[in-house]
């Protein structure tokens, strides 16, 4: 069997959908930043393929690849302040169930 | 000069103040954002000097439009919102201390403020590259230049479960539109096969485009946009962030953030508007997504409590008008309507000055008034007739009263969606205009016709002088484009 661009989009469709489900399913806030990290990486997939699959002159269009990249590096950084404002709000809360931050309510 | 200089010169302006923050022996760090202000309004001088490029291709340029006078325009307004934010940050400084203070003995007794004022500078370039991106790899990186910077100023007070909670919030849901957006950027590059936004305009453009795949990326692309612009139904982080953060950073939120959103989304949707194939669907997306942000934003106002919450759902609502003009850009025929771009450009600057008017006041009186309760803004005229006087320009112009700026700013909206002849939207946002008349007024009448309450404190409360310098200043530019809008849109056009 070949492999052909509906396969890409086909398995990183279910990986940003994994990813959306367990973002609105899970409680506890580690779990949904791994879930955001799916989200991207979904992203990520999909770019490579895209790219894989639109020759340009015979070469894959590396524009796609430079996005990438820059996705991979900036969800480095957002990681880092991510768990840093994790780790505060644990040691003010002592917990990271999202269903016990909710001081401001309408 | 190159235009993009600027954006260097703000960022190497931050990394000075990280670099004296940290090896100056300062005694007391609010000169760091003194000098940060100084060191901006440099800069938004320099904003008139820059020279259009000889040749606008190749090198940066790729990721970089040639300046013209929308993103010159929204640098302007990027640069002026860090000025006044850092001005409200100065004000802010005890309470930011108390909350971040290292308790260990011989420590600094303002450790921990100066990146306070430093991470401002790096959103304001964020900001000003976002208005000139024209590459959905740069477009990409300055949005979440601003974001990240964003999570950090938004969560700042460490030891207040508030900021922090609101923080969290941000950043999850921050992150959540981010996923959104790359997913749709990855959409959009298989649709057109190419990722800046001429080549993704010439593609869309054409007969023989994938509808059903190009609708799906706008849709992911929008829902991510809706994050950033707070725009219903995705505007349920606002209130609570707007609430939590800290007063200066709440502000920079509601008129940076929402700047750039909007520029972004113009520059975003305007590909798919020019694409004959695309534009009906499209429209009556965004006229739907209009409407429901008009109502939901002005209507869930209406029985709000604190006076940052009320902001918050007012930005919502402000949002709705700058889709409406969006929503309704593309049916205009009329001879000499304006483009889309200088209505959203003339709105966003007007709500700049309103906005930031009403912060300034909230967070000089925060001494004053420690809670934000609109109750305890009883009477206020008798305490402080300066606070009351800005806060009422800044409620008139909020609600678009005439000599305003906000007046025009609505108007102009109004006057598109005429011209386009779509009366839903119209209607909801007449609905949205009246509420707004009614919970922005409110405050002001409670100000000066309501005897303060036997408990408060009733005080005469003064006003730092350089706030009040920025004030008074805000007030005449707000009345000064409410006389002769054409002023602001001289410099749009």
């Amino acid at each position: 069997m070949e492999l052909t661009l509906n396969h890409f989009l086909f398995v990183s469709g279910a990986l940003f959908a994994i990813g959306l489900a367990g973002v609105l399913v899970r409680r506890n806030l580690l779990i949904i930043f791994m879930c955001l990290e799916l989200m991207l990486a979904a992203a990520n997939l999909t770019l490579v393929a895209f790219s894989r699959f639109h020759l340009v002159e015979g070469q894959p269009a590396y524009d796609a690849h430079v996005l990438l990249f820059f996705i991979i590096t900036v969800a480095a950084a957002e990681v880092a302040v991510g768990l840093a404002i994790i780790v505060a709000l644990f040691r003010s809360k002592e917990t990271t169930d999202v269903t016990k931050v909710n001081t401001m309510k309408y | 000069m190159p235009v993009y200089y600027l954006e260097f010169i703000v960022v190497a302006l931050g990394l000075v103040l990280l670099m004296v923050d940290a090896f100056v022996k300062l005694e007391d760090k609010r000169s760091l954002a003194r000098l940060a202000i100084l060191g901006l309004v440099v800069v938004f001088g320099l904003l008139f000097f820059v020279k259009a490029p000889a040749t606008a291709e190749g090198g940066i340029w790729n990721f970089y439009a040639a300046p013209d006078k929308l993103s010159l325009f929204f640098k302007g307004l990027a640069l002026l919102s860090t000025i006044l934010v850092l001005i409200m940050a100065i004000d802010y400084t005890p309470l930011v201390v108390a909350q971040t203070a290292n308790p260990e003995p011989g420590a600094h007794p303002q450790a921990g403020l100066g990146e306070f004022f430093a991470l401002p500078l790096f959103a304001c370039a964020g900001l000003m590259w976002m208005s000139s991106a024209n590459h959905l790899v740069s477009i990409f990186v300055s949005l979440e230049t601003v974001s990240i910077t964003f999570y950090i100023l938004v969560a700042y007070l460490r030891r207040n479960v508030g900021s922090l909670e609101a923080g969290v919030k941000y950043l999850i849901l921050g992150a959540l539109s981010t996923g959104f957006l790359v997913y749709g950027f990855a959409w959009l590059f298989g649709v057109t096969g190419s990722m800046d936004l001429a080549g993704i305009g010439e593609a869309l453009a054409k007969e023989g485009v994938n509808t059903t795949a190009a609708l799906f990326a706008f849709a992911l692309i929008l829902i991510a946009l809706a994050f950033k612009l707070g725009a219903a139904p995705f505007h349920l982080w606002i209130p609570d962030v707007y609430q939590g953060a800290p007063t200066p950073v709440t502000a920079f939120l509601s008129v940076g953030s929402k700047a750039a959103a909007a520029v972004v989304t113009l520059r975003l949707v305007s590909p798919f508007l020019a694409s004959t194939p695309l534009v009906g669907k499209v429209t009556a997306v965004l006229a739907i997504v209009a409407i429901l942000t008009l109502l939901v934003g002005n209507l869930a106002a209406l029985p709000q409590k604190n006076f940052k919450r009320l902001l918050a759902y007012s930005s919502v609502g402000h949002s709705g008008f700058l889709l409406m003009a969006l929503a309704a850009a593309p049916r205009v025929s009329v001879e000499n309507a304006m483009s889309p771009a200088t209505v959203v450009g003339f709105y966003l600057g007007a709500y700049l000055l309103m906005t930031l008017l009403a912060f300034l006041v909230i967070s000089s009186l925060r001494a004053a008034i420690p809670g934000e309760e609109l109750d305890s803004y009883r009477g206020l005229a008798k305490r402080s007739p300066f606070h009351a006087a800005a806060l009422v320009v800044a409620m008139a112009s909020l609600a678009g009263i005439p000599l305003t700026a906000g007046f025009f700013g609505k108007l102009f909206a109004f006057q598109m969606a005429i011209d386009a002849g779509q009366w839903w939207l119209l209607a909801a946002a007449l609905v949205a205009a009246a509420a707004g008349f009614y919970y922005y007024l409110k405050i002001a009448v409670s100000m000066y016709f309501s005897a303060p309450g036997k408990e408060d404190d009733t005080s005469a409360i003064r006003v730092a002088p350089l706030t009040g310098i920025a004030m008074a200043v805000l007030m005449i530019l707000i009345v000064l484009a409410g006389v002769a809008p054409g002023v602001i849109i001289g410099l749009l056009l």
